[in-house]
């Protein structure tokens, strides 16, 4: 879905900073966006008001408040899968392994 | 008392609305709501505003904590939430009501989900049913996307509502089972995944409108609030949390 947002939008984005954020991601906005979900899991030792006010500045107090609402239903759908052990039809692993390949998705556990 | 929930409706507060209702309509309903959710999330301590769909989307899950869920009263939903939310010598009076087993299930979800697996949620279900098991999980989740949300902001944690008074509903789905999955649910993705239980999967999907997208919104690549994030910058922040928390899906 990722790479079909940003084709959408004419990014050229390089996915593989998902999983490693030093990686230019190529999206508007985007490595303060990984920054803050770094943040908040303790990944960064920046500070929470410094990655806001890169935010704000580069793409406005609203944008913040959908990044903040995001990360909370992510949080909810990430404990609804682990908690309802709900796992990926084989198919679509296989259609998407050169992704799941480079995030390095294989290594983790389940769901 | 059992139901099997096929139609495509959902309650609040006794009003039925089609399930594809955005909870942007909502903040047109707050009438509905308790007086005292009305006046939460009005995130004040913020120095710029926050979507009215989204407060009404908190709102509608606190006011969801606050109720008798299908099998736990109140004050033991309450309990689970704080479980939940447990800070080492703090404990709040309802966690007295919680089998200990959900009580486990609710700390590690909450905090560790990554390290939850099919014991530790056997454990639940084998212990307390399916159905309390499935609200619990869907009571944790749904209070990590409002503390996930308010620490993505810089804000302190809302307090918990006080709990209702009245007896679990009994009201559970009928007729599903596991499929491969730690607990009984129907074919499909994740929004379909609290469905054993109506009550909760309601109140989960009607979040998403305000926190991601509406059904219908997902329909678009090039979905985008305007002002606020398009869908790329917000399937960003998706998949990195994903990753960080371990989970595959």
């Amino acid at each position: 879905m990722l790479r079909a947002s940003a084709n959408k939008f004419g990014y050229e984005m390089d996915i593989a900073a998902i999983a490693d954020p030093g990686i230019p991601i190529g999206v508007p906005g985007g490595d303060l966006l990984l920054h803050l979900v770094d943040v908040l899991h303790g990944e960064s030792a920046a500070s929470l008001q410094s990655v806001h006010s890169g935010i704000i500045e580069r793409l406005g107090t609203e944008a913040l408040v959908d990044a903040a609402a995001v990360f909370g239903n992510f949080q909810m759908m990430n404990r609804v899968a682990e908690g309802s052990g709900i796992s990926i039809p084989r198919v679509a692993i296989e259609r998407e392994l050169d992704i799941v390949t480079r995030l390095g998705l294989l290594d983790l556990k389940k769901s | 008392m059992s139901l099997v929930l096929r139609d495509t409706y959902y309650v609040l507060r006794d009003t039925w609305f089609p399930r594809t209702l955005s909870c942007r309509a909502i903040p047109h309903l707050s009438a509905l709501l308790p007086s005292n959710l009305v006046s939460m999330f009005d995130f004040s301590d913020l120095p710029f505003p926050v979507r009215e769909d989204l407060k009404a989307a908190y709102r509608n899950i606190w006011s969801h904590f606050s109720e008798p869920g299908a099998t736990y009263d109140a004050t033991q939903r309450s309990g689970i939430l704080h479980h939940a939310r447990r800070r080492s010598g703090h404990a709040h009076p309802d966690q007295k009501a919680v089998p200990a087993s959900i009580a486990e299930l609710a700390r590690t979800l909450y905090a560790d989900p990554g390290s939850v697996d099919e014991a530790l949620v056997r454990r639940a279900a084998d212990d307390q049913g399916d159905p309390a098991t499935v609200e619990a999980v869907s009571l944790v989740s749904m209070l990590a996307a409002v503390d996930g949300a308010h620490r993505a902001l810089g804000l302190d944690l809302t307090q918990l509502p006080d709990p209702l008074r009245g007896e679990a509903t009994g009201i559970v789905s009928e007729g599903l089972t596991r499929r491969r999955t730690h607990l009984p649910m129907p074919r499909g993705a994740i929004p379909s995944a609290l469905d054993l239980v109506p009550q909760e999967a309601r109140v989960f999907q009607g979040s998403f409108g305000a926190q991601y997208m509406t059904d219908a919104e997902m329909a678009y690549d090039d979905f985008e609030r305007s002002p606020g994030l398009n869908r790329a910058q917000m399937e960003l922040i998706s998949s990195r949390t994903s990753l960080l928390n371990e989970c595959f899906y």
